[in-house]
């Protein structure tokens, strides 16, 4: 490819939305003002975990002066989901989960409907629930979805419903059984990690109208629109051409707008207010309590090796605790599959996944998809493995690592990855150099000058999946009033969607930053069936956008040639101008779109539209894998002996990003990552008694602040090009998270010597292992 | 029950009926279209509704409107004059400030008082200022970067 403006791609630029949101400009979540005659909506949610239940004083609730509509699940019944029907719109007779939406109201003022509901009794009569793994699974646990295969797409999934699995996979390689009869150590272990919440700043809601031909506009802060509009719409019984939805930016997301929560409940209530638009905006303790966590996890991880340090087998399990829904946790199945091994090519692999239903808050997958999750397990497991096989961890992977050629997968062969020199760097980054096998008392470390210190990394890989809500459509079009006027599938989430959208038009066409407008998301511009990417937007509106500004190029150069009488290979885009390599003439784009080409043509004006499909589904557990994106972490903490209480000195995060289109955004991107890593490591924890959520506000569930923050941060950029991306990029969004907290658990074993397998790593946890320590020391002695 | 209050809010004074109960965010976004304080939380816990008042941050979601009778409020709409950017503005579009950009006006409000307070704070002044702004895309490298920067810049 003609470098024609190298300035523009690999090096800085600015994000196109900052200056509307840095001077209160930009729309979010509660921020629109449809109309004055606006009404309110709020839910109420079930307090209980599994029960039969009656509505009592509906009545006086619904003539609750200022009350204009309320929905219970005998007025409005419908099962919603993607892959699987498994939620109820509203609960009708049993609720399986305390945050299901019970009744819906709309009223004058936000207060008035919270009173009405109020008036509200709901009586219960509890019914034995399952609320862990461990329960789910046992011999006669109560089954959350005794009617599962009844469900609309449940033969999709491959579950044992009365066992309470929802969906399971398992890949196998090789025989197992004889890679551990070669091996000369076997080690097994279990990992869980908690139920966490995306807890985006902005909390779920939006803006809902019904329109005099029936439909219904959302105006809405969510990460797929496309996707909701299909599930919308299935729960509503109406044709999707019926949901409009005009997304503007959204204040978090993290995967907790991906699928729909209280959406439909809006666009519900919608159709009963006469037309008068409805907002909706849930409170924090709603955010947490009735919308999404993310899945918990427990895995078994059985990993045998060779003296010399060759990895024979590895039999893992993966339990993820979905709670009463795992329509949005299909996805993550798949992603959490293929990572399963980490990022080492072992002959002998059986990895199994189940997701698990519980009597609990419905799980969507949280920024990482669960791979995170996954190397909390393995790479904590390869660094015990090693100190027992009496080598460096560093070693250990070396010499099993995943290398570019190793047929993986049946239908996948793994590419060049930046594997090996992240480790190194992030390494490196912190001034670590692991060389000397390590000696199981911590305490004589390398670090052993400050006590209490140690340092610790870990590898990571993470699929990029082409799912089937991966493709993505671009209209471009171009003329003399609003110039160069860009229509959009994608959403800004905050990873700088505008900023990349503007880049790769102003460098393709050559034309400045200024002439191009980004238009707001609506679903009306797309056929009802289209589902745009939601995830990996870069891989794939980027490869929409390069079709579409090719198209756009050689309609523009092709009305000037015929024009000049010359070949369009003669032409080209130079800084907003048509010119004539050969001829020298030159035309600005600006006098052809206002002018025409001379006084008998009108002006013309351009329109292209392109679209990138993702590849078809075969069923296959490789089907459209697409690449691993690679990662490593080093971490130095400290820790206090005494109390258990833990700091982060340094943090690195090595990611391959294949080629930075925006260096300064993927760095900021990284660095959100490693401090957004911190948080789900040390802090959060979704705690529930008895199936209740009890992390409902800030304090009961902390996500880290400016105190939190590594002393020193290190995000490093790597870039071996994925061959196959624009540009040779590749998203990175999700494996940002991979690798953090087994960096700092394995840091914190070279620290003060004890394995911390469960996440959140809190001082309790460490000083519980600390004491533990030292009475089987004292015991020992 | 209704009260009258009056107070100025980014340079214009405003007279206005308010309820008892109404807090100061809810009457800036719903009855003056000032939507940059946003709700994060409604209990203090997260700033995302911080503004100035008399040159103090508050939360704005704990300040009950007749609370404000007679104050000087400064939201982000307030920030930048007519043709220019507020260096903050400036300094945190430059230096990647601002991710999905909900908890931008807290952070902006916060950072403003911290440079009435101290022209030219150290890191860790910065981080303590911050510590009541929640920011979930964790940004906080990059804001304090931001306010590093455009503190050097105001001298």
């Amino acid at each position: 490819m003609i470098s024609r403006k190298p300035h523009v791609i690999g090096k800085p630029f600015p994000l196109i939305e900052a200056q509307r949101k840095l001077t209160g400009v930009t729309c979010y979540a509660g921020d629109e003002k449809i109309s004055p005659d606006m009404l309110h909506a709020r839910i109420l949610f079930s307090e209980r975990p599994r029960a039969r239940f009656r509505l009592r004083n509906l009545d006086a609730a619904r003539n609750h002066p200022g009350v204009v509509a309320l929905l219970t699940g005998r007025d409005v019944n419908g099962r919603m989901g993607h892959t699987v029907a498994d939620r109820e719109l509203l609960a009708v007779d049993e609720v399986i989960y305390a945050g299901q939406p019970l009744a819906v109201i709309a009223a004058e003022s936000p207060e008035i409907a919270a009173k009405a509901l109020a008036l509200i009794q709901v009586v219960y009569e509890d019914l034995p629930a399952t609320l862990s793994i461990e329960q789910s699974l046992s011999r006669g646990a109560p089954a959350v979805h005794p009617d599962f295969m009844s469900y609309r797409g449940a033969e999709k999934l491959n579950s044992e419903p009365e066992r309470n699995i929802a969906h399971a996979l398992t890949f196998v390689r090789g025989d197992v059984d004889q890679g551990f009869a070669e091996a000369d150590v076997v080690l097994e272990r279990t990992y869980t990690a908690a139920h966490l919440q995306h807890a985006p700043m902005e909390t779920h809601g939006g803006v809902a109208q019904r329109q005099p031909d029936g439909s219904v506009t959302m105006w809405m802060h969510v990460q797929a629109p496309f996707l909701q509009r299909a599930i919308i719409a299935g729960a509503l019984g109406m044709s999707p051409e019926k949901i409009r939805i005009i997304t503007g930016c959204v204040g978090g997301s993290f995967g907790g707008k991906v699928f729909v929560s209280v959406e439909a409940l809006l666009a519900a209530i919608a159709l009963h207010t006469n037309g008068r638009p409805v907002r909706m905006l849930l409170t924090r303790e709603e955010e947490f309590k009735g919308v999404f966590m993310a899945p918990a996890m427990r895995a078994h991880i059985k990993m045998g090796a060779k003296q010399d340090g060759r990895i024979t087998a590895i039999e893992a399990i993966y339990d993820w605790d979905v709670g009463a829904s795992v329509d949005a946790a299909v996805f993550h199945l798949q992603a959490v599959t293929l990572a399963g091994t980490g990022p080492y090519a072992i002959p002998n692999v059986s990895v199994r996944t189940n997701a698990v239903y519980t009597n609990l808050l419905p799980a969507a997958p949280l920024r990482g998809l669960g791979v995170a999750q996954v190397h909390w397990a393995i790479e904590q497991h390869v660094a015990e493995l090693a100190e027992i096989l009496n080598m460096t961890a560093l070693n250990l992977r070396q010499w099993n690592l995943v290398k570019g050629g190793d047929h993986l997968f049946p239908n996948f062969v793994m590419h060049a990855s930046g594997l090996e020199n992240c480790g190194a760097l992030a390494v490196d980054a912190i001034g670590w150099r692991p060389e000397t096998p390590r000696p199981a008392q911590a305490e004589a470390d390398d670090a052993s000058d400050r006590p209490g210190v140690g340092r610790g990394m870990a590898l990571g890989w993470s699929p990029i999946i082409l799912s089937d809500q991966c493709g993505s459509s671009v209209t471009i079009r171009f003329d003399s009033e609003r110039l160069c006027d860009v229509v959009v599938d994608g959403v800004d989430i905050g990873q700088g969607l505008y900023a990349f959208i503007t880049q790769i038009i102003s460098f393709e066409l050559n034309i400045p930053v200024e002439w191009i407008t980004v238009e707001p998301t609506d679903t009306a511009n797309y056929a009802p069936d289209w589902e745009a990417s939601y995830h990996n937007l870069l891989w794939s509106m980027g490869h929409a956008l390069l079709r579409a500004t090719g198209e756009m190029k050689k309609q523009i150069l092709s009305c000037v040639a015929k024009e000049w009488e010359e070949p369009i290979s003669n032409l080209d885009i130079v800084d907003g101008e048509v010119v004539s390599y050969a001829s020298r003439r030159k035309l600005p784009l600006l006098s052809l779109l206002e002018e025409g080409m001379g006084a008998e043509t009108s002006p013309p004006s351009f329109s292209v539209t392109a679209t990138y499909r993702p590849p078809n589904v075969d069923g296959s557990i490789d089907s459209q894998l697409q690449s691993f994106a690679s990662t490593a972490y080093a971490a130095e903490v400290q820790v206090d002996p005494e109390t258990g209480a833990l700091s982060i000195l340094q943090l690195a995060a090595a990611v391959d990003v294949g080629h930075a289109l925006n260096p300064e955004s993927v760095r900021a991107q990284i660095k959100g990552g490693i401090i957004q890593s911190v948080s789900f490591t040390l802090l959060e924890e979704m705690v529930f008694e008895n199936g209740v959520p009890v992390s409902t506000d800030f304090m009961k569930y902390p996500i880290a602040t400016t105190a939190d923050m590594p002393l020193q941060l290190h995000p490093i950029v790597v870039e071996v090009p994925q061959r196959s991306g624009p540009y040779g990029a590749r998203d990175l969004s999700h494996h940002v998270q991979v690798g953090a907290a087994p960096a700092i658990a394995n840091a914190i074993y070279r620290a003060v010597g004890v394995r911390i397998r469960d996440l959140p790593i809190t001082a309790q946890r460490i000083y519980d292992a600390l004491q533990e320590k030292r009475a089987r020391e004292s015991g020992a002695g | 029950m209704e009260h009258e209050i009056q107070f100025v809010v980014n340079g214009e004074s405003r007279s206005l009926t308010v309820f008892s109960q109404q807090t100061l965010l809810e009457v800036l976004r719903e009855d003056l279209g000032l939507t940059s304080p946003k709700h994060g939380c409604s209990t203090g816990e997260c700033g995302a509704c911080s503004v100035l008042l008399n040159g103090e941050v508050v939360n704005s979601c704990m300040v009950l409107a007749v609370e404000a009778d007679g104050a000087e409020i400064l939201t982000v709409e307030g920030l930048a004059t007519e043709d220019e950017l507020h260096p903050l503005q400036k300094s945190f579009i430059d230096h990647h400030g601002v991710q999905c950009g909900y908890c931008a006006s807290g952070m902006l409000i916060s950072a403003k008082a911290l440079l009435n307070r101290t022209s030219r704070p150290h890191e860790e002044e910065i981080r303590e200022a911050l510590v009541g702004n929640l920011c979930r895309c964790g940004a906080y490298a990059d804001i304090i970067k931001s306010i590093q920067v455009a503190s050097r810049a105001r001298r």
